[in-house]
């Protein structure tokens, strides 16, 4: 009986820790082989890297909660680097114009994704399979395909002559002073406060604890008296809008409306949700693993990056780290007692 | 007497006229002498992004200036599909064929195809081994040799440099072919680091890689990004690092944001060297109408490119793609598969 309980709690250590002592145990080791590893700068560089798939996780992380999906963030995302492209060099709008257009745009989509996963009983995966060609096929159709910058040729003949105010550059680009200058970039601010604020929501606010339970069991949740058709759209929205939130950084960034197809943020950032899963053991989709599962693939890829590793060797560690954390997340934690095999 | 000789110099004018108008249209050799009844086909593999829109609209152009019923099948990067689609534009009953990118492997049957039924075909950028087949390429080797040529120019021959690079993209391939071998003819050039990714959006992932480079090799002076997406991604973490001063950017291909991006103040980009797509569109349909007219327009059709630097963008004010065709006439137009008889697209 002693034995066996020793050998439980460090099972239960194990799971709670392992995924937090292997982010450090990597830090480490990146820092001893990889030159210019170990440097605030390069910290900062990695949160910047991770800081929009992170904002796109935290998204999709909420419409898990809910026991739902969203595919369509990352064809929001690029949607809003088109559209804030549009409204500012063609419509020639102010930054606050676009930002407010993007946003707008954002929760129409969720909106609709929610109503069509609630009220016309679609499911979730297909409703948002949907609207994510939709969107891309959407986004393309007001410049035949082109991307957007300064001083294209318009259909009608004319030079677009509007350009990406410096308001809205600076969303992407402006680094605020912290121990040394010009350190830190806006948008790693904005993921971590975005992070924060979903932690708070999901996990300390009665809204958040009714989505948790309308995830784990919708009918019980219903019956309680959770409106749970509301709730579930409100998720949808929340996606909807932080993926917009990443395309309007992503554009501030690149300072011009690149189409893309916004595939690779998905699927990033539906790796770090799901890696999230396994950090502290939740077992369940959270805000701080997500952002946790985010930072763990960015210093991966940040590293062996420095170290020279060419780009399959990436895609196959974040392959390999994405299967471990299931793995912890579903193995381990069913032997942890039962306590949810999802 | 007087009034006689202007008649007969007004009548000589008339039919000088009239003879010259005949003449033109008579010049037109078969079929082209009837354009509305020849039908040609544009079979895509490729078609997402700036290059492949501007390669479209350059085809247009010019079948639109030929005056022949040009049908536009567009596979999207489904080699089994573009398969078919050849077949589709054999019992469509069309003259010709232009096959854009697609692989080998599925492509050179289906060109077979095409030829038995006596359909002229012409291949852009994909090699579908076969002698009755004309290839029209931009010489993606001489791409990254005039690049690299110009930053020895700028530079000296020996500097460290980064190099973005993903093997298997079969352009990127040939580019690397010239970065070999100028690393091999010039001992001074060190490359410190190599990286690269096609994660899109393609700026924005090469943006996060080339940081972690950048940081890991501070003594890098040069990246060679033959590539614009790459050169703007590595742009992009140079602007990030604060480095704009100590690193030139040498890249391949242009558009108007990276005309923008080059002429931006400090702007590390120094050079690209870049083949308009529009005119390798028109050369596809010209060297398709030559073989359709009897003409040979030879094995293989390469429209040569052109270097653009940061200087000459910024001494002649040059703002968009249409200034760069302006201010570079040798980009508007390549003299390459020509003919006396070929209406080129107006400007």
């Amino acid at each position: 009986m002693n034995s066996n309980d020793t050998s439980r709690s460090a099972l239960e250590l194990a799971i709670r820790y392992g995924f937090i002592v292997l982010l450090c145990g990597l830090a480490v080791f990146f820092s001893i082989y990889a030159s210019g590893f170990a440097s605030a700068r390069s910290a900062v560089f990695i949160f910047q890297s991770v800081a929009i798939t992170g904002i796109l996780a935290l998204g999709v992380t909420c419409t898990l909660v809910v026991g739902g999906f969203d595919l369509s963030i990352g064809s929001v995302a690029t949607s809003a680097l088109m559209l804030s492209a549009y409204t500012m060099v063609i419509l020639e709008q102010s930054a606050f114009v676009a930002v407010v257009v993007c946003l707008a745009m954002g929760a129409l989509v969720g909106l609709i994704n929610g109503l069509l996963i609630v009220k016309m009983r679609v499911p979730d995966l297909l409703a948002t399979l949907g609207m994510m060609f939709l969107l891309i096929g959407l986004q393309r159709i007001p410049t035949q395909g082109n991307s957007i910058a300064t001083g294209m040729n318009l259909p009608d003949g004319s030079v677009a002559e509007g350009t990406f105010s410096a308001a809205f550059l600076w969303l992407g680009r402006h680094r605020f002073d912290l121990f040394l200058d010009r350190l830190l970039p806006v948008p790693v601010v904005v993921f971590l406060l975005i992070a924060l604020i979903i932690w708070l929501f999901l996990g300390y606010t009665r809204h958040g604890r009714l989505m948790y339970a309308i995830g784990s069991n919708e009918r019980a949740a219903g019956l309680v008296g959770t409106n749970v058709h509301r709730y579930k759209i409100v998720a949808y929205m929340i996606s909807g809008m932080l993926a917009s939130v990443g395309g309007i950084l992503l554009a501030a960034r690149l300072g011009r409306g690149d189409i893309a197809s916004g595939n690779n943020l998905l699927l990033d950032s539906v790796a770090a949700a799901l890696i999230g899963f396994a950090v502290l053991g939740a077992a369940r989709p959270n805000a701080f693993g997500t952002a946790a599962g985010a930072l763990f693939v960015g210093i991966l890829l940040q590293g062996l990056t420095m170290m020279n590793a060419p780009y399959y060797m990436q895609d196959f560690v974040k392959g390999a780290v994405l299967v471990a954390a299931l793995v912890f997340t579903f193995y381990l934690s069913s032997r942890r007692g039962g306590r949810r095999t999802a | 007497m007087l009034r006689r000789e202007f008649m007969k110099l007004a009548v000589a004018a008339g039919l000088g006229l009239s003879g010259s108008g005949l003449a033109l249209a008579a010049d037109m050799p078969a079929p082209f002498d009837k354009p509305e009844d020849v039908k040609i086909a544009l079979v895509r593999y490729l078609s997402t992004g700036d290059f492949f829109q501007s390669y479209l609209s350059g085809v247009e152009k010019q079948a639109e200036a030929l005056g022949v019923d040009l049908r536009v099948l567009d596979s999207r990067q489904d080699a089994a599909l573009q398969a078919d689609m050849v077949d589709q534009a054999i019992a469509l009953g069309v003259d010709g064929i232009i096959i854009q990118h697609g692989l080998t492997e599925s492509m050179k049957p289906a060109a077979q195809r095409a030829v038995e039924a006596g359909i002229k075909v012409v291949a852009f950028d994909v090699n579908v081994e076969n002698d009755a087949i004309p290839q029209v390429e931009q010489s993606d080797y001489l791409l990254g040799k005039l690049a690299l040529e110009q930053a020895i120019k700028d530079n000296g021959d020996s500097f460290t440099a980064g190099y973005v690079y993903v093997p298997g993209i079969a352009p990127l391939d040939r580019r690397d072919v010239a970065w070999k071998e100028v690393k091999e003819a010039n001992v001074g050039i060190k490359e410190a680091a190599m990286f690269g990714t096609l994660d899109n959006p393609i700026a924005n992932s090469v943006a996060n890689q080339a940081r972690s480079v950048l940081q890991a090799n501070p003594t890098i002076s040069v990246v060679f990004a033959p590539y614009d997406e790459f050169a703007k991604g590595v742009k992009i973490a140079v602007d990030e690092a604060g480095l704009s001063q100590d690193i030139k950017i040498y890249s391949a291909d242009v558009s108007t944001a990276d005309i923008s991006a080059m002429r931006e103040p400090d702007s590390a980009w120094a050079a690209t060297v870049a083949t308009n797509p529009a005119v390798v569109g028109e050369v596809s349909v010209r060297t398709l109408a030559l073989m359709l007219a009897g003409e040979n327009p030879g094995k293989q059709v390469i429209v040569p490119p052109t270097l653009i630097t940061q200087d000459f963008l910024n001494e002649q004010d040059v703002k968009n793609m249409s200034d760069l065709g302006e201010k570079m006439p040798q980009f508007q137009h390549a003299d390459v598969s020509t003919a006396e008889w070929i209406p080129l697209p107006k400007r």
